[in-house]
Formats: C-alpha cells, structure tokens, sequence
C-alpha cells in the first residue's frame, strides 16, 4: 500500500479532535470563569528504514489560556471576579482545586462553596456565622454583619493564588489544577472585584476562525486521501492489465 | 460520528435555558416583589485521553490530550438584590426594606414566604396577601375601621369611630433565610422552605436585616430591562455560533463520507 493515505488519515483524525476542543469552548462561551483549552499540532516523524518523509500529525490540548475574561457587575454581595492572574481555592475530593469561577453559594449552615465545591480560605474551608450582611473586600476578606452589631467582622480571607499558566491544567472535572499535584502557595498580590463577575476568556473570533480553518484542512486531508486512492487504483490497473 | 457535533448541541441546548430564563425575568418586570432569575453554567466533565506527563519510549514527557464535552447548567439562581420602591399612597400596600419576608399560610396550611405586600382584607376582615392568603400572624381589622396603619415596626393599628386613639390590632413579623436563593419559587410570588435555604427565622421588623415596613409603598422587581436585552443578544449570538460549528462538523463528515464513495 502507498503510505500517503496513512499520512492524511492521522491529519484528519487530528483536525477532527482539535475540532472537538474549539466546540468545547464555543459551548462554554458564556460559562462564567471558563478558561479557554488550547490545542497545538505537533508532528511525529516515523523513523526506520530509508528516507525519513513521514511526519504523522499528533495533537496536544492540555494547555489553558490564562488571558482575561470580561468582568460585567451583577450587585450580588458573594458575587467574586479576580483580577489579572490569580485564582479561588476550593476542595476538590482530598485535594485543593482552582477555579476563577466567582460565583459563590451560601449553604443553610453558612458554608460557602463554588458549584458545589467549599471554597477554601486561609483556615480551611469557609464558613459564615449568623449574619445579617456578608461583604468581600478586595483582598479578600470576607467581613459579615452579626445580628445586633454595629460593625463589620472579619470571619476570614480567601485562599488566593496565582501560576503561571505553564504550571496549569484542567482535571476531569474542569477545575484548574497545577501540573505537578501540589497545591499552589497564596499570592498576596491577587486582587479581587466584589460584586462583578468574570465571563469565559474564550474568543468567540479565534473560536469561529479555528472551525472554519479546520474545516477546510479537513477538506484538504480528504482530497489526499481520494488521490492516494485513485493512485493505488492506477496502480492495480497496471498490473491486472 | 464527530464529537464536535454533540459538544455544540449542548452550547446550543444551555442557550435555549438561558433564553427562557430571560424571557421569564422580562415578563415578569412589572410584578411587585418578583426576584429575576440567572442561569449558572459550568463546563462538563473532561475526558483525559492521554495523561500529562506520561513516560514516551524515548524517556520525553509528553504533552496530555484532554477534550471537553460541552457545558451544562448547574442551576439557576435567584438573585434576591432589593427590586426599586415605588410609592403607591394605599394604605394596604407595603414594600419590606431589608432581606425579610412575609409569611402566607397556604390552603393546605404549610407556611409560605413573599416579598409582594399588595396586602388585601377577605370577607371575615382577615388580613390577606394579593391571592388570598391569610398572613401569620393573622391580624383581623374591624368592620367599622376606617383607616389602618401600618407601622415601620409591622404594628397594624386601626381607628374606629368614636374613638379618639387608634386600636391596636396586632404585629405582622418579617422572616429572613440563611441563604434565601435557596428557596423553592413556587410562582404566585411565593416561596417555600427548602434544605438549602435554611431554617425559617422570624423576627420584629426593625430589628437588625429583617428589614422595615414601609406602608402606601410596594417594591418592584429587580429585573434590569437593558442587563436582560444585553443578555439576549448574547444569548442570540452564542446559539448561533454553537450552530456554526455544527454544521462545521457536519460538513467534515460529509467530506469524508464523499472521499470514501
């Protein structure tokens, strides 16, 4: 067999994966804190015998873009965006978790969690006292309101930390964890926007151009495939006379 | 088949909800006391085809391939922000400043919490709310009264003829939720008590965040009519380019399915 069709099946198989990741993020456009995937093409040259022209096409999507996404404000007091880099702390399982998700639920004992994950703060996971009004300052205390009180309480401080976006990946369930395992150290210098939250940083430009794009190679792969078929049939032609 | 194809639907499906919630949050811009609702995503889970880090033949470590599956709709919220206040000079109107409620009893006499306070009286003078449910505490007015008031702290006090100082009849309480967007919307402005919202806590109003009475006033919704058209148009836009993609990867399959003819 001719191995060209070999060459152009691995490019499609790759361009329909990357298609996967692009819709991905397209349907999360609108998911508050989403941060985008990112995938590269990367060639995998098939070594052996004699002159090396085969570079199977391999994809690789474990990055995620750290770019910022819109901030719009929503009023609500439990409402969190960060700004610039950083990111919540919440308890995934055993482990810690990140999220830019700010969109912060109170449950009937006063525990605070991000979709279902307890927010973690510096003394664990966060729990409010009976209050009256809950606040979060830009640093990340959270202050609340006693019943009967005339000033504000610190109960405690959101876990902010901060990578770089090379120490970062998603797990299975679209939580930011670093790449290592371990948890990442507190950032004093992350910044966070009460009452404001953070949409998705995916770029609805970027998004379409890639699916166009990779629609049209796809075409392209399959152009190959079609001619590395009608060269074999030439071929058996040939011999079958 | 092209996965692509089923992550799109799920973008166009978390539209559709969100549209709808939009929608109901506009019909209802002119309903006292109603609370707009917003529709919260997350991403689904991830499938990790190959894990980051693994050991190649060639001792490199390699690069991971994970591929979402769409987004999903972890709820919606209620967002409980106080509506704007609108003077309306009846006396049987009363818009609650404060995160309070007033507590209805239900037919089947289970208690049921709003914030609407187009108060009524029913037949048996009985205080009632706008569809007819007695308030608890139950407070009945006099045949003969003709004026009621109700003060900042719920005292509803009504003057009889004949009588120089107005009576006494009773004090409406405010109830307040540990987390109130917890609360099961039951329409007719009502809510229910739910294990997420926490146990009901009564209280005088007044006190601390009950909140006060406010009388010959009532609070409006606090739907955001330019928030909502934004959201819209948003919505509109991103329901489309999910579709894009949709027939994006339809047409690679259609490629493929005319390469192998």
């Amino acid at each position: 067999m001719d191995k060209l069709i070999f060459t152009a099946v691995s490019g499609a198989e790759r361009l329909m994966r990357s298609q996967q990741v692009h819709a991905n993020n397209l349907a999360n456009l609108d998911t508050a804190g989403f941060r985008a995937s990112m995938e590269v093409a990367t060639n995998q040259p098939l070594g052996g015998y004699g002159y090396d022209d085969r570079h199977l096409s391999t994809m690789q999507a474990d990055t995620v873009s750290t770019r910022a996404g819109a901030v719009r404000e929503t009023g609500r007091p439990l409402d969190v965006a960060i700004g610039g880099q950083g990111y919540l702390a919440v308890q995934n399982g055993d482990g810690e978790a990140y999220t830019r998700s700010g969109e912060i639920e109170i449950g009937p004992d006063g525990a605070l969690s991000v979709h279902g994950h307890p927010l973690l703060g510096e003394g664990g996971p966060i729990v409010l006292p009976q209050h009256t009004a809950v606040e979060v300052g830009t640093d990340g205390t959270i202050s609340v309101l006693t019943e009967g009180a005339k000033q504000m309480q610190v109960v405690d401080k959101l876990r902010l930390v901060n990578a770089t976006g090379a120490e970062l990946t998603k797990n299975e369930a679209g939580l930011i964890v670093s790449r290592d395992g371990g948890n990442l150290p507190t950032d004093p210098n992350v910044k966070v926007r009460p009452r404001a939250l953070e949409g998705s940083n995916v770029s609805a430009v970027e998004e379409m151009v890639a699916t166009m794009s990779l629609n049209r190679s796809f075409e392209v792969q399959m152009r190959l495939f079609k001619a590395s078929d009608s060269m074999n049939e030439t071929g058996n032609k040939l011999i079958s006379g | 088949m092209n996965p692509a194809m089923w992550i799109s639907k799920t973008g166009v499906q978390a539209q559709d909800a969100k549209l709808q919630a939009i929608a109901n949050n506009l019909a209802n811009v002119n309903t006292v006391g109603f609370k707009r609702d917003r529709v919260v995503f997350e991403d689904l889970f991830y499938q990790v085809d190959k894990q980051p880090g693994a050991q190649t033949a060639d001792n490199t470590v390699s690069n991971g391939v994970q591929l979402g599956n769409g987004v999903t709709i972890v709820g919606t919220q209620k967002l409980f922000t106080n509506g704007s206040i609108q003077t309306t000079g009846q006396s049987l109107d009363v818009a609650i400043t404060g995160n309070g409620f007033i507590q209805v009893r239900r037919p089947d006499g289970e208690p049921a919490y709003t914030r609407a306070g187009q108060l009524q009286i029913d037949s048996n003078g009985v205080l009632v709310n706008a569809q007819g449910l007695p308030l608890v505490p139950q407070i009945t007015i006099p045949n003969n009264a003709t004026a009621i008031s109700i003060g900042e702290n719920g005292v509803v006090s009504a003057t009889v003829p004949g009588s120089i100082a107005p009576t006494q009849l009773g004090q409406l309480t405010l109830t307040t939720f540990v987390n109130p967007a917890g609360l099961q919307a039951l329409g007719e402005n009502l809510f229910q008590e739910t294990a997420a919202s926490g146990t009901p806590n009564e209280g005088k109003a007044g006190d601390g965040a009950f909140g006060k009475f406010k009388q010959g006033a009532l609070e409006g919704s606090n739907v955001q009519v330019v928030e909502e058209m934004v959201d819209m148009i948003a919505a509109q836009r991103t329901y489309e380019m999910n579709t894009k993609v949709l027939s994006a990867a339809d047409n690679m399959l259609q490629y493929l399915s005319q390469a192998s003819r």
